[in-house]
């Protein structure tokens, strides 16, 4: 596990980004990017060497879902760990986003322990991949 | 013989004639027949028709002359719509204020941590109460210190959960936010509605008109679990997702 780890952290609202960077930091991960939609964070993907993306699901603009699959479907992305960090809790969704290719999924609201416990678990299968 | 009242009586002689007319093909007798079947189905409908036209008018004059439906369109339900676009406001602002405070306290309670941590480190004091006594050092100060590091480490999850705890801020401005979206389409229809009934042009409103919305399909999210409201199967624990996300994972 790299603290020096950059990540992307995708969020509409403000404190919850705000929330994610300081539990972020609080784990010693200080290379925090955010961005509030999809449409804002693709090119910042497709232009930076990010190493993990943290995204909501429900965004106005480009949703979560929609930013999974973008990353998935480009060559460079496409194994980029994605972590869903929503309130969408509906069966057919969670279906549609492992089905999409998500490599977690955290549903609102949180513990500090079970993003820290996702975070390490995704991390570890990458790093058995 | 009275007077035969059923539809097949007052049709049966048109029927007939415009029947007779077709099996001798004789044209201009068709059209004749024709002509007077149409006449007669638009004596019957034409009664209907004016009972119709008249409930429809009488109903726009009393939505005319309902004066609160224009009250409603025209200010409270845009106020209503500001009210609750005000409520995400503040509590974004609070949740805000709330972080500051998180983010300013954590860095003085590490500190605390640090230096209580060091003190006892430096003096050799951790567990040795002898050496205390030796060095003069008031025992009362060892125990305050030890004390310090394990209040210290006792607020500083108490801070993070405090971060936490702010997450309300975005689960409660997504309901609103939804809710904001049924108020800007109720506007939009009361809108019109007012517009018709006045017999003016529904391009009195056109920013109402720009702020249609269409049914979001799930794709774009559909917010937090409402007791009451959400429909569909829910998961309710952070269990029953990854065990989900395991099935699926394994049946691909």
């Amino acid at each position: 596990m790299s603290n020096a780890m950059k990540i992307l952290v995708v969020d509409d609202f403000s404190t919850m980004r705000r929330i994610v960077k300081g539990l972020l930091n609080e784990l010693g991960y200080t290379d925090i990017t955010e961005a509030d939609d999809g449409n804002t964070a693709l090119p910042l993907l497709k232009g930076g060497a990010f190493e993990f993306l943290i995204t909501d699901w429900n965004m106005p603009g480009m949703p979560g879902l929609d930013l999974l699959k973008a990353v998935r479907g480009d060559a460079k992305l496409a194994k980029l760990p994605v972590l869903m960090l929503t309130a969408e809790a509906k069966r057919e969704q969670i279906i549609e986003a492992a089905q999409a290719g998500v490599s977690g999924y955290v549903i609102k609201p949180f513990t500090a322990q079970t993003l820290k416990e996702k975070i390490d678990k995704i991390l570890a299968s990458k790093a058995a991949a | 013989m009275s007077q035969d009242d059923t539809l097949q009586g007052r049709y049966r002689s048109a029927v007939d004639e415009l029947a007779g007319a077709l099996n001798s093909n004789d044209e201009a007798a068709f059209r004749g027949a024709f002509d007077r079947l149409r006449a007669q189905l638009n004596i019957d409908l034409n009664p209907e028709l004016r009972r119709i036209t008249a409930d429809a008018q009488s109903a726009l004059r009393r939505f005319r002359e309902e004066a609160r439906l224009e009250v409603l369109a025209d200010q409270e339900v845009p106020d209503a719509r500001r009210r609750l676009a005000h409520v995400v406001k503040l509590t974004e602002e609070a949740a805000h204020r709330t972080l500051d405070l998180v983010e300013q306290s954590t860095p003085l309670v590490d500190r605390m941590s640090v230096e209580a941590a060091q003190l006892l480190e430096e003096f050799g004091l951790h567990g040795s109460r002898q050496l205390a006594v030796s060095t003069m050092w008031p025992e009362r100060a060892t125990e305050s210190l030890e004390r310090a590091v394990r209040d210290t480490e006792h607020l500083r999850r108490y801070l993070s959960q405090m971060l936490l705890a702010q997450g309300y801020q975005d689960l409660s401005g997504q309901i609103i936010s939804s809710v904001i979206k049924l108020v800007i389409e109720l506007e939009r229809v009361l809108g019109e509605l007012v517009s018709l009934a006045h017999g003016e042009d529904t391009r009195r409103m056109p920013a109402l008109k720009l702020e249609q919305t269409q049914p979001q399909p799930d794709l774009n999210g559909t917010g937090p679990i409402v007791p009451g409201v959400s429909r569909g199967q829910h998961l309710d624990s952070q269990d029953d997702i990854d065990a989900l996300l395991a099935s699926v994972a394994g049946g691909k």
